[in-house]
């Protein structure tokens, strides 16, 4: 009987080890350089400093900026491609021809790598001979004016995005069982209604880990908007991982930086804890 | 960042087998010798370095690149000299590290170096605390490149004046629909701190004066409110300065779609080259300043400094001397278009024959100002370009630009 009772932890135990050894350790480090004042070109040894770091976070205003600026882009982006990934898997629901090739042509934003299509819309971006102003006959600055750079990054991402959700949303909706909408067309129920009261509440569950995923991502964002703007102009499109960025690895402030870095972890696991919160109301 | 640019290329497969470890010899010292790629034929710098090692029998000297991006050098320096590496024993520094690495105790204090035979600027970079830490390599530095036809159709003179330029450029502008007047590199980065100090400067002004910050000066006001004025008031800039870097600005001076343009001297031979649609059409000169300043284009370019850890400290600064010699300069230059640091070469009538172009750079090079020397650069800049950038783009007036710029940059200084 006793060795029946062991077996699950020795099996949890490469798993546990390496989870430490990977996840663990590393953001307890994180945590623990945060308390130090340690900057690679400070000359003398680091000092344990308590919640100095932290301090210098709340007062400092480029901190605000750049918190303002990423939870602007995760309400506008995530919204976004929540939005219209469930407008398109609505819109393909029943099957019809070339529906597969649709499926796999809806996916290439976000199968090429952030890097280049963040480069391709900078070009598409560029004020003068880019291709969005030709299209639109304006002559907006898109990346270049502080109204609109940030905006122009978000637009990326919901475009680079919005597959995503679309197509964890589209398996979704074919596993709602078909009696379920039989039922409601001869009970007479609107399209509205059904939508209402049968897609939605049965979609929730995809709809909530839909938003997990976009949400982390979007609190990270940093290789898109590093390569369109490089947080400019003027710090509006510095989001709190190009900061962190720029502190760990330009100024090599590795004890504020990861004061930084802390910081969008408590964000991003607050944020997390929410949704698995109410994805268990749900399910339950 | 600009100053990597003269590194950036591929490397060669010469310098990939120069890589592999050589054979070990009894108690002869192997000299690690740490750079960025080099564009161009690496054959050429290896030679150099041959030629070293048969001067100093027992000694072997192995290269190794490091990535092109700038930040990417800065990080495995500060990595490994702070950890008191001696896996390197001379390195290739940006002129804006010198000063950092000197005060962490990083640098040998190359003591015995002509601080005369180099360009004053360099000399100031690398100079922390009275004492040189680094020999200059390459020396950068900004210029105005004007479109001569143009010029000349309308009777204009490149301009001496920040003013004269504003004017020229809208009487060029006027009769010639759809021209820009002058493209700068005007984005949030390194390069836009490089630009707007060139204003400041040629008007007397600084950012920082005997370890205080004098940013919020009536001189840097005018200086800056001159710069934001070439984009809103002027409109001798596009708008679209904001997000341009050295390579959108040339191509739009490339392609003849602007009058005058602010870049480093690279950009000369691409917009000399018989391809190009300005091909011969283009004039070179000292970037403008204001009334009682004078021209001062601000400096990049390479140094080289000996590991403090370096177990060959000696022989390791012999080779820094050796490389930063006349001699080495001068191949180095010929064959890879570098712009040598030191001022003699200027008037070497065989690299003048092989670069004709350098001979114009010498009055450029004698006025150029370093970035502010200072061990917090690289956040003095972060602030820098912020605050630069809100100005230029409108977000902030030039007055509120600097006073922000100049509290930010007192606190980083305080707390350093």
């Amino acid at each position: 009987m006793q060795a029946e009772r062991e077996r699950p932890w020795r099996y949890l135990a490469p798993a546990a080890f390496l989870l430490a050894i990977v996840t663990a350790y590393p953001l307890a480090h994180v945590a623990w350089l945060s308390l130090e004042r340690r900057s690679l070109l400070d000359p003398g040894p680091p000092r344990f400093t308590g919640l100095d770091n932290y301090l210098r976070l709340a007062a400092d205003e480029r901190f605000w900026n750049a918190l303002g600026n990423t939870l602007y882009f995760v309400g506008a982006s995530v919204a976004l491609e929540l939005v219209l990934g469930l407008a398109f898997a609505l819109a393909v629901q029943r099957p019809f021809r070339g529906r597969a090739a649709l499926y796999g042509v809806i996916l290439l934003p976000w199968a090429v790598p952030t890097a280049v299509s963040a480069r391709m819309w900078e070009w598409m971006y560029e004020a003068e001979i880019g291709v969005l102003n030709y299209l639109l006959g304006t002559q907006v600055n898109w990346l270049g004016s502080p109204a609109w750079a940030l905006n122009a990054a978000i637009l990326m991402d919901v475009w680079k995005s919005t597959p995503f959700v679309a197509l964890l949303l589209v398996a979704a909706l074919q596993g709602i069982p078909r009696e379920l909408y039989h039922a409601a067309a001869i009970d007479g129920a609107s399209r509205w209604t059904v939508l209402r009261r049968i897609t939605l509440p049965l979609l929730a569950p995809v709809i909530l880990v839909a938003l997990i995923f976009r949400t982390i991502d979007a609190f990270r964002v940093f290789d898109s908007i590093y390569v369109l703007t490089g947080g400019g102009p003027a710090n509006s499109t510095e989001t709190l991982s190009i900061y962190a960025y720029k502190v760990l690895f330009q100024s090599l402030e590795f004890g504020y930086g990861s004061a930084l870095a802390v910081s969008v972890f408590v964000l991003v696991a607050l944020t997390a804890g929410v949704y698995v919160f109410l994805l268990r109301k749900i399910v339950q | 960042m600009l100053t990597r640019r003269g590194f950036i290329g591929t490397l060669g497969a010469a310098a990939l087998a120069a890589c592999g470890p050589p054979a070990p010899r009894r108690g002869a010292a192997t000299l690690v010798f740490k750079h960025g790629k080099l564009f161009g034929d690496p054959g050429v710098l290896r030679a150099l370095i041959d030629e070293f090692e048969r001067a100093h029998p027992g000694v072997a000297v192995r290269e190794e690149t490091l990535p092109a991006s700038s930040d990417e050098q800065h990080q495995f320096y500060a990595i490994n000299l702070q950890a008191g590496s001696d896996a390197f024993d001379v390195l290739a520094v940006d002129i804006i590290w010198v000063a950092g690495f000197a005060r962490a105790g990083w640098l040998r204090d190359l003591g015995a170096l002509e601080r005369k035979a180099f360009f004053d600027g360099p000399m100031e970079a690398v100079t922390w605390r009275d004492a040189a830490y680094a020999a200059p390599w390459f020396i950068d530095a900004g210029l105005l490149y004007y479109r001569k036809d143009l010029l000349e159709k309308y009777g204009l003179a490149p301009p001496e004046y920040w003013n004269d330029l504003v004017r020229n450029a809208r009487a060029v502008m006027a009769r010639e629909p759809g021209l820009h007047g002058f493209v700068w590199q005007g984005k949030q980065y390194e390069g836009l701190v490089c630009n707007a100090l060139e204003y400041l400067h040629s008007n007397g002004g600084a950012v920082l004066a005997g370890g205080r910050v004098v940013l919020d000066s009536p001189q840097n006001r005018e200086a800056l409110a001159l710069m934001a004025d070439l984009v809103h008031r002027y409109r001798v800039t596009p708008g679209s300065v904001t997000t341009a870097t050295e390579e959108p600005s040339r191509h739009v001076f490339g392609q003849g779609r602007a009058a005058f343009l602010r870049n480093w001297p690279y950009a000369w031979r691409l917009l000399q080259n018989p391809s190009s649609r300005v091909h011969g059409k283009v004039g070179v000169a000292e970037l403008p300043h204001f009334p009682g300043g004078r021209s001062s284009a601000t400096l990049g370019g390479w140094q080289l400094a000996v590991n403090a850890a370096s177990r060959h400290q000696e022989i390791a600064s012999s080779f820094v001397n050796f490389l930063t010699g006349e001699k080495a300069q001068k191949r180095l230059a010929i064959a890879y278009g570098f712009q040598p640091a030191r001022v003699a070469l200027y008037a070497d009538a065989e690299l003048l024959a092989a670069q004709p172009f350098l001979g114009r750079l010498e009055r450029v090079f004698a006025a150029a100002r370093p970035r502010p020397v200072t061990p917090q650069y690289v956040r003095v800049s972060q602030v820098l370009q912020s605050d630069f950038s809100a100005a230029i783009s409108g977000l902030k007036t030039p007055r509120a630009a600097l006073a922000h710029a100049q509290a930010r940059i007192e606190e980083i200084l305080d707390a350093g």
